[in-house]
This record gives structure tokens, sequence and C-alpha cells, in this order.
């Protein structure tokens, strides 16, 4: 380490250090530091200009004063690996959060890794995920980006949660979960019920949770992903990577962007959003040595699915499942949103014919039934021809029908959790479609797994 | 202007000959409103407090290469350009005593019924470090508010986050309020912080708790709306800083804030004033740290402890989607919506069924309730739900199933009326709702 200072702290803000650097050669990305009563606080260079770089802190910068020594650290932000990361907890700047050690560690630095064209590999096969409005509506395929999109309170983390159970269990294959931003009592609950149910073992956490300066939040990505690309490149694994919340990194670096003075786009973004955005999202791929599968939630702000950060990553997305308030208002969950909640697979020739063209009725259905909520809302129900009343009950058992019982969410339900097979889903759809289900009322259908005709029949 | 900077280095020279330079000193060079430029202050800390010409007490907010910004704390007089500014080499920080529970008192540590401040006073850092993952317990125990809309459908435990939202006038600060002497002998202290409310309506709600003989365990933390708006802003983080004290102690402490839209809102203020970027709404970008690291400080200890947080938003017009309430949404366990509609139909408490979240539901209740709150809770948004659909269809020709799910739907909205100060006991409610969905259970 060296111990000759570089330079002077020259101003102090809460997420702007700046300082005056004597003829070193520092370039972006490179940490410094300096001790300030008895702590060291670290920084990474985000600017020059000439002599004078400006850093924003890892740290709080309380008690900091001008004209304090700083020094440059040997690397750049760095984060440790070896075999024994599964089963290990991370925060973002790579330093294990319960006290335990890894020996013999790589350090690898944490922005170095890019992909060419030639190393993408497409091809995976279908990744059911026993949800059925999910494999309905959005099937997932194995290399796939999905987004889990919705405002506040709508039911993303409990989604993303079930997923963990349903597929990283189904599946057992390697996992990394990196929580940006989010609230760290999940983060604990998550970490508390995968090590009581032994699930850890296959899996890395990284956490920069909300309580953390806008620095640490916007890091944790950085470090996750190396960790995911370390078990894909070098140990030549299926990755499976659940990031909550992808929107916390963007909202991370409006605050930096900020702190630094720099003219902000709409809603206070940074004007490099889309590259900051692509650092990230570029580096999600699969390559013939193995893939990394990505479950993203997305937050979006103030309801506004137009904001520019959620179409900037809707756009590196393969599929999407988006969360609607107005069906969690229902009480049905998941509050899927059928019109918006899509994915690539949803094509003629990779799921095939009957699949594809219950997808399109459904959808057809749930459009009438739309209009025809405004219809009787002013007509009143009775007025409806007999083609309108078939589709108005059938879509009201097709919107129960796609509610579930979530293992995660047994606390709110008081049922247990259940996983349905795709075959069982187009049965039923099919089914309630063609009306042999109209004599069943519709509360009939909600929170079960697959729909158990025979119990009906013998009545 | 060079006779003014020959001014100042002569003063400092002088200082530094007659030995006094032990505290710095500057000098004011700009005042804008409450945010005061400093020149000549070149060994001051970030967020030391400093005594400004004698008199009045501000913080240091920023450091630049010829100047260091202030925030006001305390005006006491007029400040002048050119007025001294002496640092004291001290983090600025709250003043607290324990002897204060029961009291009305600021973040100085004064009683503000009387005027005067406590002794035995001890500084609580405003900002402390997020409290680490790895110390956190699981939220569990259930927390008794003694509402039945509460306690047996959207549950709070100790340790979480529940963010009481609505617009004015539907019983927002009454659910806090009712909360509050709901936890009289369960061993809780509560600390009700004031963000920008008037002096007649924490007056009101001193006197309320007193009557019900709340306030023996009740602190109230209020900043007026006449003090200077870094001490409003400050306010919720002192409070969520002494919370933490007497978590770390053991206590399991409830926290209500009353409000955070307005809290967003002097935040806003000082920003624009400072020179800020403004973002969406014209809130400074870091409007959602200013609220996650606050009510992030809401937890359940693993050496027990807890506190418990219940955040006021105020929203317009019923929009709980606004970009304020969706942010401060994005980081409680869960909101409890109070309805307009509800409160002018009498159906009180107002609470949206429909809107309302608790992130948490059954883990924190214990399992009778929970049995019964699912149940209740299912069978009650399906009936609100079928009313909507079917509100001019009629009755009578519907089916018999649906009949009985809307005669049962009604029984279960009269049994969820209360009014105010009137708690009911986990007992009391199980029992009133078991006649209800007994058989379901």
């Amino acid at each position: 380490m060296s111990e000759t200072a570089v330079g002077k702290i020259i101003s102090v803000s809460e997420l702007n250090i700046q300082v005056l650097i004597n003829d070193e050669k520092i370039k972006y990305r490179d940490i410094l530091y300096t001790n300030s009563k008895g702590r060291r606080i670290e920084f990474e260079v985000v600017e020059e200009d000439g002599n004078v770089i400006s850093a924003i802190p890892f740290q709080n910068v309380v008690g900091l004063k001008k004209g304090l020594d700083v020094y440059k650290a040997e690397h750049g932000l760095e984060i440790q690996y070896n075999d024994e990361i599964l089963g290990k907890v991370f925060d973002s700047y790579g330093k294990l959060l319960d006290d335990s050690q890894i020996e013999e560690v790589h350090k690898r630095n944490v922005y170095n890794r890019n992909l060419t064209l030639e190393e993408i590999n497409l091809n995976g096969g279908i990744l059911w995920t026993g949800i059925k409005v999910l494999d309905f509506f959005a099937p997932m395929q194995k290399g796939f980006k999905m987004g889990l999109l919705g405002g506040a309170g709508v039911g993303k983390t409990v989604l993303i949660k079930e997923l963990i159970h349903n597929v990283y269990t189904g599946l057992n294959s390697n996992s990394v979960f990196v929580g940006v931003g989010e609230r760290s009592r999940e983060g604990k609950e998550l970490y508390d019920e995968m090590l009581s149910a032994n699930l850890l073992d296959k899996m890395s956490v990284v956490f920069g949770q909300m309580g953390e300066n806008s620095a640490t939040r916007s890091k944790a990505i950085f470090s996750g992903l190396t960790l995911a690309e370390y078990l894909r490149d070098e140990k030549n694994q299926d990755v499976l990577l659940f990031v909550d919340n992808i929107y916390r990194y963007v909202q991370a670096m409006s605050e930096i962007n900020a702190e630094l003075s720099r003219i902000p786009i709409e809603n206070g973004y940074p004007a490099n959003i889309e590259t900051a955005i692509s650092d990230v999202e570029e580096r999600i791929n699969s390559t013939p040595n193995g893939s990394i599968t990505s479950f993203q939630a997305i937050y979006i702000p103030a309801d506004d699915v137009t904001d520019q950060a959620v179409l900037t990553i809707q756009a590196h997305l393969d599929g999407q499942i988006v969360l609607d308030r107005k069906v969690a208002e229902k009480g049905l969950y998941p509050a899927v949103d059928v019109f918006s909640t899509t994915s690539k697979l949803i094509d003629i020739d990779k799921i095939g014919e009957r699949h594809y063209r219950l997808v399109e009725e459904v959808l057809r259905y749930y459009s009438r039934y739309r209009e025809l909520e405004e219809i009787i809302a002013v007509l009143g129900i009775d007025e409806l021809s007999v083609a309108d009343t078939n589709v108005f009950y059938r879509t009201r058992k097709l919107r129960n029908y796609f509610t579930q019982p979530m293992f995660v969410a047994e606390n709110y339900t008081g049922i247990k959790g259940e996983l349905v097979h795709i075959d069982d889903i187009l049965d039923d759809v099919e089914n309630i479609i063609s009306g042999a289900y109209d004599g069943i009322d519709e509360s009939n259908f909600l929170y079960i797994g697959k729909f158990n005709a025979e119990e009906y029949i013998s009545r | 202007m060079s006779t003014y900077i020959e001014n100042l280095v002569n003063a400092k020279l002088r200082n530094m000959k007659d030995m006094k330079n032990i505290y710095e000193v500057g000098y004011v060079s700009k005042v804008k409103d409450y945010i005061l430029e400093v020149v000549g202050l070149e060994q001051v800390g970030f967020y030391e407090r400093v005594v400004i010409a004698n008199h009045s007490v501000g913080y240091v907010t920023s450091i630049g290469k010829n100047s260091v910004m202030v925030a006001l704390l305390q005006r006491i007089d007029a400040i002048y350009v050119g007025d001294e500014v002496v640092t004291t080499g001290y983090d600025f920080c709250a003043m607290y005593s324990k002897a204060a529970l029961g009291h009305i008192v600021d973040i100085f540590g004064e009683d503000r019924l009387v005027g005067e401040k406590f002794e035995n006073l001890r500084p609580c850092m405003i900002e402390t470090p997020a409290i680490p993952i790895m110390e956190r317990g699981e939220v569990s125990r259930p927390f008794y508010t003694g509402i039945a809309g509460i306690d047996l459908i959207y549950p709070i435990g100790y340790g979480q986050r529940q963010l009481i939202i609505g617009d004015k006038k539907t019983g927002k600060t009454q659910i806090a309020i009712d909360t509050i002497v709901n936890q009289k002998d369960r061993n809780v202290i509560c600390i009700y912080v004031a963000v920008n409310k008037t002096k007649k309506n924490i007056r009101e709600l001193y006197d309320n708790l007193m009557k019900k003989g709340a306030m023996e365990y009740t602190l109230i933390l209020a900043a007026f709306n006449d003090d200077e708006p870094p001490v409003s802003f400050f306010t919720p983080y002192a409070g969520l800083s002494i919370a933490e004290m007497y978590m770390r102690e053991g206590q399991d402490v409830l926290v209500v804030i009353d409000d955070l839209k307005s809290h967003a809102d002097i935040h806003r203020e000082i920003s624009l004033l400072a020179g800020k970027i403004p973002g969406r709404d014209a809130y400074p970008p870091d409007i959602f740290y200013t609220h996650s690291r606050l009510l992030e400080k809401g937890c359940q200890h693993k050496d027990g402890g807890s506190i418990t947080i219940l955040p006021i938003v105020e929203t317009r017009g019923g929009d709980i989607t606004d970009y304020i309430s969706t942010n401060i949404i994005s980081i409680t366990d869960g909101q409890l919506v109070l309805s307009r509609k509800n409160f002018e139909k009498g159906l009180k408490p107002a609470i949206n069924y429909g809107l309302s979240v608790s992130r948490l539901g059954g883990a924190v209740q214990e399992a009778n309730m929970k049995k019964i709150g699912a149940v209740v809770r299912r069978k009650f948004l399906s009936y609100l739900e079928t009313k909507e659909v079917y509100q001019l269809a009629n009755i009578d020709e519907m089916s018999p199933e649906m009949q009985a799910n809307i005669e049962e739907g009604e029984r279960l909205q009269e049994r969820l009326l209360q009014y105010k100060f009137s708690p009911r006991t986990p007992d009391e409610i199980k029992e009133d709702f078991m006649e209800v969905v007994g058989d379901f259970v």
C-alpha cells in the first residue's frame, strides 16, 4: 500500500468529495481513501478536471475536513471469489456480512467483463415456473431476462420469492441473489428462510439495501454480476440471477448525478441512463460455457409505466410480467395485468399452436370483458346478449383461475402453495372457454392449483 | 470588495497573533433565508455545529473550495453579512434526556411547554449508520392497535413499518393516537414525531393523550411550523435516534411520524434553496434515500427490543399513486389506506380494504387470529368486488350462493365499524368474527 499522499481534499458534500491531486496518475474508477477521526473513508473517482478530481464516498462523510491527505488504493473495486462464495452473504464492496472468512481467494475487478458478440448464446430450453399466469402468458426460457414490473406494494417481492422457491429449488442450480435498494428486513428474511431450509448452499447473496447511501446501492449489482460471471465462465454453470430491484440502481445513479451537479434529463434521471443500464444488462447473457437466467424486479415510480428508467430497462428484457394495482385491489394475486405480460416465447413456432391460440383467445375474452364492465356499469347485467353473458362469466372464472396460492404467501392467504403443470393449465383454460364449466360458481376457481372437475361432476 | 477580503485576512491574522485560533472563526458572506455562506473556515468538519454572531446556531452542509454552506437551526437574533461564525469542534447532534418522557420536547432538549432545557442531556447523533442486516431478527410478534380492521385483516408486528395514508380529515392521526393509547400497560415507549404541525394541533394531541393516561409512556418530539425548516427536517431522524437508543436497551418502541409528506416538502424547499438539481415533481433526486434511511431504522433487533414505525402521509384527491406516496409505500412493510368516501359514509375507521396491504400478514398474527383473518379478508374483498359489479343487479334474482355471500359481507362490514378510543382486545375481535365466518375456519 502506498503511504504517500496523492492529494488533499478541497471540498466536501454528502456524496461528492473533491481532491486536488499532485502529479499522480489517477483514472476513472480508481479508489482513493482518507483517514478522518480514526475512520477510513473510501471514495471512487468519477470525474477528472485538470488536477481536481471528483469522487463519490462509500461511507458517511460526517466530520470530514478540507485539507486531509488522500491516498490511492492499490486496486479499483474488487470482489473476492472462489468455490466458497456459495452460501455466503456479501455487501456491495465484497465484504462478508456474516463474519465468516473465505480462504485462498481470487479477486476480480467488478467492472471488467464485457462479452463479445461471438460469445453470446441464444439457445436454451423452456423453464416452467409452476405459476399458472406466468407459464401461460409469459413462459420463461433458460438464458432469458424476465422483468417483474410493478408499482409500490403490488407484490413484486413476493413473486420474486416464489420464483426463487419454485425455480431455484426445482432446478437446484447455482444462484446469485442481488438485493439493490430494497428492505433490509426482507433481505434478512430471505437469508433466514434459505438457511433454515438448507437451501443456501448453492446461492450467493449480495446486499446493498435501502438504508445505505447511493454509492453503496449502485455498486451491489456489479458485485453480484461478477459472482454470477465467475460461476458461468469458470465453473461452466447455468446460473440463476435474481435482482430485487434493478430500478434502485438507476435511482442511486440519479442521486450521484445530482450531487455531481450534472444536468439531468426528465424526472432527474442522469443523461447517461442508457449507458448506465447497458453497463449492467449487457453482462447478463449466456455463453456456450454456461447461461445466466435472470429475474429482475423493476419498480415503477408513481405507477408511471412511461417512466424513462422503466422503459430503458424494458428494452433489454426478453419477457415481462406486469403487476397492476387495479388487480391487486380486487384481491387477485399474483396481480398480473395480462395485456402487457408477455415473453418472446409467445410465438407459434416456440410454444406450439394450442398454447398460442389459447393465449390469443383468452386475451380476446379479457378485452371484451373490459368493455362489458363499462356497459354493465350503465345498463346492468341483464341487458347483455347471450354471447356476451358467456364472455362475462367465463372471463370472471379465468380471472379467478389465474390467481394461485403461493408457497411464500401462505402467511397472507392461509392456503398452502401449489405448482401447476402447463398441460393442466391449458386443459383447464380450454374447458373454461368452451363452456364446459359454465355450471360451476366462479368462487370455486379462486386460489386453487389445477381445477379438479370430478369434485363437481359427482354433485 | 478587495478591502472586504483584506479585512478578513487581517482579522484572521490578528486572531492568530492573539492565540485565539483554538476555535476557528469565519464570516458570513451571504444570507439566503436560512442558508448562509461563510468564508474563512478552513478547518471545519462536514456536519460540524457552528455558532453565528454569538447567538444563533447552524451546521455545515457542504464545504466548498472557497466557502462553506451553513444551514441555520436556531435564529435568536438578526444575522448580518460579516457576522462572526465560530466552529465548535462537535458534530451537530440532537440532545435528549430520559427525563423528557411524558413531555413535549424539541431536538435541542427543551421542554416546549415550560421553555426550559432538561438536565442530564446527552447527545443523540442524527445520522447513525443503518442497522446491519445480520443484527436484525424476524418480525413476528403481534403489535396490537386495538382496531379490528388492522389487528385482524392488515396486522402489524413489533418492528414493522406500516404507513397510514389518506386525504385530509380521514382519521389518519386518530388511528395513530388510538394505537398509542392501546399500548397502555404493554411496556412500549411511544414517540410521536410532529413535523410541521401547528402549535394548536400539538396542544390538542397532548391534552388528548393526557386525558387517556397515555403521556406516561409517550414522548412528543415536535418541530413547530415556525421553527427553522432544517429543524423540521431533522426532527424525524432525531426521533428515530432516540428510539434506537431505547431499542438497544431492549425496549420496544413505537414511533409515529406525522407526517412525511410535509417532511418531503421541507426537504424540497431546503434543497432548492441550496441550489440542488431537482428531479421528479421538483423533489431532489435523493428523496427516496431521505425516507428510506429513516424508515429502515424500524426493525426487530435480534437481542430483543424493536422499533415499530407508523409514518403518516397525506394525499390529495385520494390518489396514493403520486410520487411521494409510492416512494414511501415502496419502503414500508405495508400501507393502511384511508378513504374519504368511507369516512363520509360513516364507515369508520375509513379503511380502504382493497388498497391496504400488510406485507407481513399472518406472520405477525397468533395462529387463530391468522386463520380467522385470512378468511375474513378473502370473503370481505370478494364481497366488495361483487358489490361493485352487481350494484345494478336485482339481488333477489341472484344465485342463492351469491346472495349468501352478499349478506355475509354486509355482516362483516358491520363488525368492522369501530369508533375512536374504543379499543378491542384480540379475544373480542376473534369472538366477533367467529360468529360470522366460524364455519369456514
